[in-house]
């Protein structure tokens, strides 16, 4: 249920409400009706859930601050602490790696998908 | 923050059967090998082949059905004593086994069978289980977020790596000669298209001009060839009550006589039935389920349309490209450019995507996943 809210949140958090609504009303409804016929007490397990989604909501408002926080430091951090991809770990051929796009160069699949990833990375707020 | 690197499930996925323990990724030795993964709600396509050359290993298209073999068949009458069927094998053997379809318009529906059905790809493309799999996968286009979290379900414990990216934009990339990309006078379908995949459960239309396509790029309609097959089944139960053909043997017929645009009659089909030959008139049955697809798709066509800029529109209705099952309806092509030209666009151009249409997705996402970096994979904890 901890797993279904904090979806939630997060939706909420990039301004998706109409799916964190719809999970809200599906998958979230669900489990909270399922917790309360397992638990003896209706009152207790009230005060339980609440309790529960309070903390959830509020670890995903933690996450969601330290992300911000940390995000202005993250590229030079990476671009220093990341290793080249290393096949020889896994046996693998190389894949390729991430990198700046020379300027003046097409586009290339690499960059759609960072397209895209970019599209479905929380908004600024 | 581009890594995804997933949560394990706190409700924990459906565990994975003995076999398919044993085909987990081995450990960190094992070899990569990269697939392209159409999950269609009829027909799936999977390629397969190593990172870093643009061979492909493997190539195959199977139905959508998983078969769960039915308790109390005599020993011998199911290859191997196979508990479980997929695909041909499956519908061969439909009277021993309960059938079970993974998804449905186009997103997973039954996720036990949708789980059998990817260990089933994976199998196919890795034979021996050893290599370590990253799998891209086409989603319809503007599925959401607990579609999406359906296939990583499905795939943890199967791939090690996915990447879930829009069908048709897949579909473009699919179509993209690379050979000719910095030829003069090729039109770049990734540059300016507007694609239609008219798939089982949906009809994606996608507008690709360069860029990533938007959410407002994209529009998809629940209503394509699983559609079709329910409105000729109810024509045909209207003329001919009683029949008894299923809806199997319908979607047989309208792969074969699918058309839109006039009446084309006699459309005369022989059919069996209660053991007896019989010719059945199925022009207007057929005729009407199709042309409604056109009413669905062609509001979807003009609106993507009028979103392009002007600059690059004129362009554009140079390249309208059909593919998917639904691009094998007799005149889908012809019907949509002439509703565009009567209705005053400039010189529109509707074309077939050809005859690998249903490897287009999946041929686009084999590409997408030897382009992919490293850290915009997502880790699929198993």
């Amino acid at each position: 249920m901890g797993r279904i809210y904090r979806r939630i949140c997060f939706l909420r958090f990039e301004g998706r409400g109409a799916e964190a609504t719809q999970i809200e009303l599906t998958e979230l409804k669900e489990a909270v009706d399922a917790a309360r016929r397992e638990s003896p007490s209706g009152p207790e397990a009230d005060s339980i859930l609440k309790r529960l989604l309070e903390e959830e909501g509020e670890r995903v408002a933690d996450a969601v601050a330290f992300a911000e926080a940390i995000m202005p430091y993250l590229p030079d951090h990476l671009a220093a602490a990341r290793p080249a991809v290393s096949p020889s770990a896994s046996g693998a051929p190389m894949l390729q790696k991430a990198g700046p796009r020379p300027a003046g160069d097409p586009r290339t699949v690499a960059d759609f998908i960072e397209d895209m990833l970019a599209q479905d990375r929380p908004r600024a707020r | 923050m581009t890594s995804a690197t997933l949560e394990k499930p706190a409700t924990a996925a459906p565990s994975l059967a003995p076999s398919a323990q044993a085909n987990r990724p081995a450990g960190p030795k094992a070899a990569c090998l990269l697939m392209g993964l159409d999950l269609g709600t009829n027909k799936s396509c999977v390629l397969a082949g190593s990172p870093g050359s643009s061979d492909i290993t493997v190539s195959k298209v199977v139905p959508s059905v998983v078969g769960y073999v039915k308790d109390g068949i005599v020993d011998g009458i199911i290859t191997g004593n196979a508990k479980v069927l997929f695909g041909e094998e499956a519908l061969r053997q439909m009277l021993h086994v309960e059938l079970a379809v993974p998804l449905a318009e186009g997103v997973i529906s039954h996720p036990e069978a949708a789980r059998d059905f990817m260990l089933h790809l994976r199998q196919l493309a890795d034979p021996s289980g050893r290599s370590e799999i990253r799998a891209v996968v086409g989603v319809p286009a503007n599925a959401g977020e607990q579609a999406r979290e359906a296939i990583r379900r499905a795939a943890t414990g199967i791939f090690s790596h996915i990447l879930l990216i829009p069908e048709p934009f897949l579909a473009a990339l699919g179509y993209r000669d690379d050979a000719r990309v910095r030829q003069p006078g090729y039109v770049d379908p990734v540059v300016n298209s507007l694609f239609i995949d008219i798939g089982g459960g949906t009809s994606d239309l996608c507008l690709v001009q360069g860029y990533f396509p938007t959410r407002d790029d994209q529009i998809s309609i629940p209503f394509a060839g699983d559609a079709i097959d329910a409105l000729i089944f109810d024509g045909l139960n209207r003329t001919y009550p009683n029949n008894g053909l299923s809806l199997i043997t319908v979607r047989e017929i309208k792969e074969a006589h699918a058309y839109v645009g006039p009446s084309r009659k006699p459309l005369e089909v022989k059919v069996v039935i209660g053991g007896k030959s019989r010719t059945l008139e199925l022009g207007d049955a057929i005729g009407n389920a199709c042309n409604a697809l056109i009413d669905k798709i062609y509001p979807a066509l003009t609106t993507l349309i009028a979103s392009a800029s002007s600059d690059s529109v004129v362009t554009l209705l140079q390249n309208i490209i059909v593919t998917g099952g639904g691009s094998q309806i007799r005149g889908i092509d012809t019907v949509l450019q002439k509703k565009l030209a009567d209705e005053g666009y400039e010189s529109p151009k509707v074309r077939l995507a050809g005859q690998d249409f249903q490897r287009y997705v999946a041929m686009g996402a084999l590409k997408a996943a030897r382009a992919a970096r490293e850290n915009q994979w997502q880790v699929l904890l198993g």
